[in-house]
């Protein structure tokens, strides 16, 4: 017998008609009193209440609420009520009236509204829709997937249709058969509709407490004719559970396969990127920044007067003469020169030569320094007054030596110093202090730098002056970053930030030469600190001293003032006073922190989060492919027969301390993972992480750039390589490749998380530039995406970004890898190592995912798996 | 300072001829290079030991006689000392190194005592007694604190062969002790004079404070003549401190050393660049900086202290004949025709002053060369573990010279004993170089590593001595309050023959935990629990009654309650009679 249409009975109508609840009957009078007033001419309703996506904005958000009120005409509104009208009734009697009310009056009709507002802005449309068709489908789309959980298929002939699809044939018929309908707008009521039936969208329904709450304190079943109440629903308020879903949630095994938490990692991990992002992009601001404080209450910043004037300035020029007149001579001949001024002073004068070799460059020279014995101290404890006799830049640090010289006449005078003060005139900013620092810690390589004749105690904190001009100034530029991104206890930074304050002179950081205290600003200086710490490079002759926990700092003065060089003395005066008051090594303030300004911080604790968030991405997804990947293999040839036929699915009784649950044995079957070739990919790619490491490491000069640009070349089509090698030699099959991915992912993510809380910047920039291999996996089937998305991922990996910084900020190629190799020599900086064992690695994998092809993989009927031979297309 | 040698062998010699004299003081100027004044106070007094014993002090000092008495003490030699010996620019140390201590206190002494233990309760009271008559924290000299040196010490006085067996030679330093005015009073008031008259009355707090380097030592040492049994206490006291002559010269009320104004400033007029504003400075070593005594002191001295009798003249200063000197009325000079020995005898009643005028003069005294330069310093950094590393140099280019290295060593710095290097002028070949090794390990919190090291180090030679160590963890109750500040670790002590050379002490950076935390934790916590204690306790102890059912306490409250008090009485009274008539 041909299923039959319902009979139509009036009596049935009539007592249906009766029976509509509250919610039902509201909105239909609503649309019919909207309608009606439409009827008049003064004030057009329909202009008024359609939504229309050129229009949206904050002020007419009302519109995403009341378009489907408001109806074009009077056939219109009869459909629309017709459509509505039984839909709607059963859902409020599933879910209550009130939920239906905060949801129809909420996002049901907001968010497929926006949604429909963003696509139509994103296709240059501006449809004006309005209409309860909407909600209509929205409805019809949660009946499908109801339907399509208690009867998934409908057969006609042989081919057996999944229910879920009627309401899109329902849509492609209205806008086919209807004139003037939107096609979009349905499709994104239908979206919403699918979204709530799949139950992704249920939390946007109001908790159940609440609503009890609600009802309990008014009275509203007592009160409201037609009211349903929450308790009076038909279901539970989740709509009918899908069968596959476990029985107890409480144990893991059953989690573990819960379609939901399968579907969510991926919008997790892009989630946790989203957030970071975000969270970095916020620090700047009032709310997350912090005024930087004096932690310790020793230093006393500005609390003394300073003497370092008068006569002492014309000290200071005969001075400058002697170095402006010593300007280009060698090494050895500047150091007899100096060890005569120091040792007129008084002072103990040592030197110490040195001779590093870095990509087949030699760096040699000589260090002289002087020491003042505290006058009566016991050599305990040491604080070091640095200049280089050329600067960072290869200028001539002519008023710099020059103050130091006068400076060490001067503090000879006093007899206040609890601390030996060591004035050290370096050959170079670069080699210099670091070979002088090594082997005050008799750290150094013997048989290359020298040993110190001259030593005193710790070393409690070291300025540095970098004054090569001899004009007068304006500001001072405060140099802060160490290699490897160490950073000096804040609190140093703020005395001097203070004390140049209270002389009136300004202190800025990073290059950020005017800076107006706007977001903008703040946001750029945090960049560039990030960007120096995360290139880890020396940034100044103090970066050398803060492996060793000594805190030190490189003063710039800039710019055309009114402060001359006795001001900068004072400025170290007072400085090299509050160091003379510490008691105890810095260490109360942070040595983690980012700057924004001079006076504006943000610690560990608040910034940890968002590298930490990047990291966590990776380890979030590695987890997720390592569980899928032992999910079985999803039987998709076998078209729902299992269920349909009647078949009984094998069960099996999973106990979990008390609980016992009976499930499909289906769910709890772990595939065997082949774990060799994923672990033997992701290792010899990690390995392989050397060869470039040694060799931009210990090339000459001359050859760096043309060895840099073979690199290049062959780093773009290496991962083809690669990947055909392994898919001729091995047939890896797409589990493989998600385990590859898994491994990769792992290493990466366990790796940046660790480095985040050492070098936070750079755990962060090379989190963010390979956030994209989160998401890459083979495409074989889709040449044209893979084609666009390896061209992006290349774009994304170290060498290019290499090339691009280089780019950017007009360096040579060439000179940033001597840089970097002479990092590695001589400054021990690491930052190669991230780059070319962990970055680059991964970055390998990921291309090699995107480009490989995998196998396919059958399922036997004993479940095991097979390879199977692959039409290439 | 040969002649300064010479003349304290004089003055030893002279000392034991005339035993009878029992107190003499006299003060020594040495000009030290540069611009400085290196000055040594010496007191010394004799008792014979059978007056010390029957308790009949003389110049001996009471209160520390009762002490070393008390504690069965032999021979002491206790040390007071700041700052650092400068001996590249200043030569070899007065007195030999012999009257001087490491940074802070050191304390050492024969204590006599049947067995160790004795000899520990012994040293305790010494330690806890000296260290209420000097004002110093000497009662810290714990256990840990406490060697047994073997080979660096050696008794400086005559012992009787029958004590000798029971004598205990022990030995502590504390080398975070500063040394202050608290220190020199107590020392003071053990000298005759007490510092009112004689050379003691140029000590002064001030001065001696701002010294770049200074020393008070007490030795206490029993002297015999030979071959009979007649013997003596003898107890010398010295201050040494090298003061610079420029900071002294400030007024004490503007000590603040400003800068020069621009007619003073002294310029080499040579340079082609000298002009009004620009100013090569001048080097002024060559010139002999000039001074008076008050100037250097604060004060003349106030007469010669009647008390010393011997004759021996109190004042003396090692400058070259050529110098000017010039003292006040009713001094007599003594000039010692070979040397450049100057002595002043002085007049009780009348002040001394004493002016050196500036002066041009290419002839200085002779410095004398120490016979061994030593350098100790840390290497290495990080929490973990580090290295020592001591610098030894022989400066004679003929002798070689054979010394003692030791170290007291806390018991937190774990030292790797296989470590032990010595480098000679850069090479391994430490067999020649160290001769003998008595090493006693540590105890956690029980007691310190006692390394002593004899080295020989030929002609012209360094010895680079290196070992590593451990650092341990401490407890945190352990820590001082200024832990981050670093643990200090005793100087070493070098022993060559008579003379000794002590290093600078070190300052060991340890594993420091974030006290603010566990600080903020109690904080928090303690808060939390007075205010749930405060409640439960309220709950517990409080009686909840009705606003109508509480006590009210006025006068007619009073008065019914003692109503009702009175009636309940007599009721009861009126009960007990109704049952009476009952029975």
């Amino acid at each position: 017998m041909p299923p039959s249409l319902p009979q139509f009975s009036a009596a049935r109508a009539r007592s249906y008609i009766f029976r509509l609840p509250l919610f039902t009957r509201c909105i239909i009078l609503v649309i019919v009193l909207l309608w009606l007033v439409s009827l008049q001419s003064a004030w057009d309703v329909q202009q008024w209440g359609a939504l229309i996506p050129k229009e949206i904005g904050l002020a007419t958000m009302y519109r995403t609420n009341t378009f489907p009120l408001v109806h074009a005409n009077f056939f219109h509104a009869f459909m629309n009520i017709l459509a509505l009208t039984p839909l709607l009734e059963r859902f409020e009697a599933e879910f209550g009236t009130l939920t239906t009310l905060a949801l129809f009056l909420g996002p049901l009709s907001t968010i497929p509204a926006l949604l429909y507002t963003f696509l139509e802005r994103l296709i240059g449309f501006n449809t004006t829709v309005l209409g309860a068709s909407i909600w209509a489908f929205t409805l019809l789309a949660m009946e499908a997937v109801k339907t399509y959980r208690t009867n998934p298929h409908f057969t006609i002939g042989t081919t057996q249709i999944p229910t879920w699809i009627t309401p899109l044939v329902v849509v492609l018929f209205v806008s086919f058969l209807i004139p003037n309908t939107s096609f979009l707008g349905h499709c994104c009521g239908l979206a919403f509709g699918y979204g709530w039936g799949l139950g992704y969208l249920k939390f946007l329904a109001p908790p159940e407490w609440i609503l009890r709450w609600i009802e309990g304190k008014l009275n509203l079943l007592g009160r409201l004719p037609h009211y349903v109440s929450v308790d009076q629903k038909t279901y539970g308020r989740y709509g009918v559970l899908p069968t596959t879903a476990p029985a107890d949630p409480t144990s893991s095994v059953l989690l573990r396969r819960n379609p939901i938490i399968l579907k969510l990692p991926p919008y997790l991990s892009f989630l946790c990127i989203v957030i970071g992002v975000a969270w970095l992009l916020v620090l700047p601001l009032d709310n997350y920044s912090r005024r930087t404080y004096i932690s310790e209450n020793a230093l006393l910043p500005a609390q003394v007067h300073t003497y370092f004037a008068g006569s002492d300035q014309n000290v200071f020029r005969g001075y400058k003469r002697e170095v402006d007149a010593l300007g280009e001579r060698s090494n050895i001949e500047v150091n007899d020169k100096l060890e005569e001024f120091f040792k007129a002073s008084g002072l103990k004068v040592a030197r110490q030569s040195y001779e590093y070799k870095s990509a087949g460059e030699t760096y040699a020279g000589e260090n002289i320094y002087a020491i003042l014995h505290a006058p009566r101290g016991d050599a305990t404890e040491a604080i070091v007054l640095v200049g280089g006799w050329k600067n960072m830049d290869g200028e001539l640090n002519r008023s710099g030596v020059a103050l130091i010289l006068t400076l060490a006449r001067y503090f000879k005078r006093w007899s206040l110093w609890s601390k030996d003060i060591i004035f050290l005139v370096t050959a170079d900013s670069k080699a210099g202090p670091q070979a002088w620092v090594d082997a005050y810690h008799d750290t150094h390589q013997s048989d290359k730098v020298d040993s110190l004749p001259l030593k005193s105690g710790a070393l409690q904190g070291a300025v540095v002056i970098d004054y090569p001009f001899d004009h007068r100034f304006e500001s001072i530029h405060i140099v802060y970053d160490g290699i490897n991104g160490q950073l000096p206890n804040l609190d140093l930074l703020n005395t001097v930030v203070s004390i140049s304050g209270h002389m009136g002179i300004g202190a800025s950081l990073q290059q950020m030469w005017h800076h107006s205290d706007s977001y903008k600003d703040r946001l750029q200086t945090m960049l560039r600190g990030m960007m120096n710490q995360g290139l880890g490079h020396a940034s100044g002759p103090h970066s050398s001293f803060i492996p060793y926990h000594v805190d030190a700092i490189t003063l710039q003065p800039y710019g055309e003032g009114w402060q001359d060089e006795m001001a900068m003395g004072r400025v170290i005066e007072s400085t090299f006073r509050s160091l003379n008051n510490l008691l105890e090594h810095l260490h109360q303030s942070f040595f983690f922190y980012l700057l924004m300004q001079a006076d504006r911080f943000v610690s560990i604790g608040t910034y940890l989060p968002s590298a930490m968030l990047v990291a966590v991405n990776f380890t979030i997804m590695a987890i997720f492919l390592w569980v899928k990947s032992g999910s079985p293999i999803e039987k998709s040839s076998k078209v729902g027969s299992t269920i349909e036929g009647g078949e009984k699915q094998p069960l099996a009784i999973v106990q979990e301390r008390n609980a016992k649950a009976l499930v499909p044995a289906e769910n709890l079957a772990v595939r065997e993972r082949e774990l060799f070739l994923p672990l033997a990919v992701v290792a010899g790619s990690q390995f392989l992480g050397v060869l470039p490491l040694y060799i931009f490491n210990h090339t000459s000069q001359a050859m760096l750039h043309p060895i840099f640009a073979a690199f290049t070349s062959i780093n773009g089509f290496f991962p083809l390589i690669l990947s055909a090698l392994i898919t001729h030699y091995f047939a890896p099959t797409a589990h493989h490749y998600t385990l590859i991915k898994t491994f990769s992912l792992l290493i990466l993510g366990l790796f940046l998380s660790s480095l985040a809380t050492l070098n936070f910047s750079l755990a962060f920039l090379v989190g963010l530039l390979s956030a994209p291999l989160t998401y890459v996996q083979p495409l074989p089937n889709h040449p044209i995406i893979k084609g666009i998305l390896a061209v992006i991922l290349s774009a994304l990996s170290p060498t290019t970004v290499l090339v691009a910084g280089c780019w950017w900020w007009e360096l040579s190629v060439g000179e940033v890898l001597k840089e970097a190799a002479f990092g590695w020599d001589v400054w021990g900086m690491n930052t190669q190592v991230v780059v070319w064992c962990v970055w680059w690695p991964a970055w390998l994998v990921g291309m090699m995912l995107l480009v490989g092809s995998p196998m396919e993989e059958k399922v036997g009927v004993d479940g095991d798996v097979r390879k199977a031979k692959m039409i290439m297309s | 300072m040969r002649q300064f040698h010479s003349l304290l062998l004089f003055l030893s010699l002279f000392t034991l001829s005339v035993a009878t004299s029992d107190y003499h003081e006299q003060l020594l100027l040495t000009p030290l290079h540069p611009s400085l004044l290196l000055a040594s106070f010496n007191f010394q007094s004799n008792t014979t030991v059978n007056s010390f014993e029957q308790q009949n002090f003389r110049n001996f000092p009471r209160s520390l006689g009762q002490i070393l008495q008390h504690a069965n003490t032999r021979e002491l030699h206790l040390r007071f000392s700041l700052g650092r010996w400068d001996a590249e620019s200043w030569g070899a140390r007065p007195w030999g190194g012999a009257r001087e201590g490491g940074t802070g206190v050191e304390l050492w002494a024969w204590v006599e005592a049947e067995t160790d233990e004795e000899a520990d309760g012994r040293w305790l009271t010494l330690t806890n007694a000296l260290s209420g008559l000097f004002c110093a924290s000497l009662n810290f000299i714990d256990s840990t604190r406490t060697t047994r040196p073997v080979m660096s010490f050696q008794p400086s006085g005559d012992h009787k062969n029958s004590s000798w067996d029971n004598l205990h030679l022990l030995h502590g330093t504390l080398p975070r002790e500063v040394v202050c005015t608290e220190n020199l009073t107590p020392f003071l008031k053990l000298l005759p004079c007490k510092g009112k008259a004689g050379i003691s009355s140029l000590l002064d707090g001030h001065k001696l404070f701002d010294a770049s380097w200074q020393s008070m030592s007490i030795d206490v040492r029993p002297v015999c003549s030979a071959g009979s049994n007649d013997c003596q206490l003898q107890i010398t006291q010295t201050i040494d401190m090298v003061l610079d002559i420029q900071r002294s010269k400030r007024p004490r009320d503007n000590p603040i050393p400003r800068p020069v104004p621009n007619e003073e400033l002294r310029c080499d007029a040579s340079k082609p660049y000298h002009s009004e504003d620009t100013c090569f400075p001048l080097d002024t070593a060559a010139q002999e900086e000039g001074w008076t005594l008050s100037q250097i002191f604060g004060h003349p001295l106030k007469g010669a202290c009647p008390l010393a009798t011997d004759g021996i003249d109190p004042v003396c200063i090692n400058v070259p004949h050529a110098r000017q000197v010039f003292a006040s009325e009713g001094s007599h000079e003594h000039l010692d025709p070979n040397g450049f020995m100057r002595c002043f005898q002085l007049d009780p009643e009348k002040e001394l002053e004493m002016i050196l005028p500036q002066q041009e003069i290419t002839e200085k005294a002779p410095l004398e060369q120490p016979l061994l330069y030593a350098e100790r310093s840390f290497i290495g950094y990080g929490q973990e573990r580090g290295g020592v590393q001591a610098i030894l140099t022989n400066p004679s280019p003929t002798k070689a010279v054979d010394f003692v290295y030791m170290e007291s060593l806390p018991w937190f710095m774990k030292l790797y004993l296989h470590t032990l290097k010595a480098k000679i002028n850069g090479l391994d070949t430490h067999k020649d170089v160290i001769q003998e090794m008595y090493y006693r390990p540590a105890l956690d919190r029980k007691r310190g590593t006692q390394l002593e090291v004899r080295i020989l180090i030929p002609a012209n030679s360094t010895v680079v001595l290196t070992y590593d160590f451990e650092k341990a963890i401490l407890r945190y109750t352990e820590y001082p309050p200024d832990a981050n500040r670093g643990f200090d670790v005793a100087p070493a002590v070098i022993t060559i023959g008579n003379v000794s050379i002590r290093t600078t002490s070190l300052l060991l950076p340890l594993p420091t935990p974030d006290f603010s935390m566990p600080y903020n934790v109690i904080i928090l916590t303690s808060t939390v629990m007075a205010l749930s204690f405060g409640f439960v306790f309220n709950l517990l102890v409080r009686r909840f009654v009705a606003v109508d059912e509480a006590d009210q306490w006025d006068v007619r409250a009073v008065r019914l309650k003692i109503a009702a008090l009175i009636k309940a009485k007599l009721k009861r009274f009126r009960n007990a009679e109704k049952a009476e008539k009952r029975e």
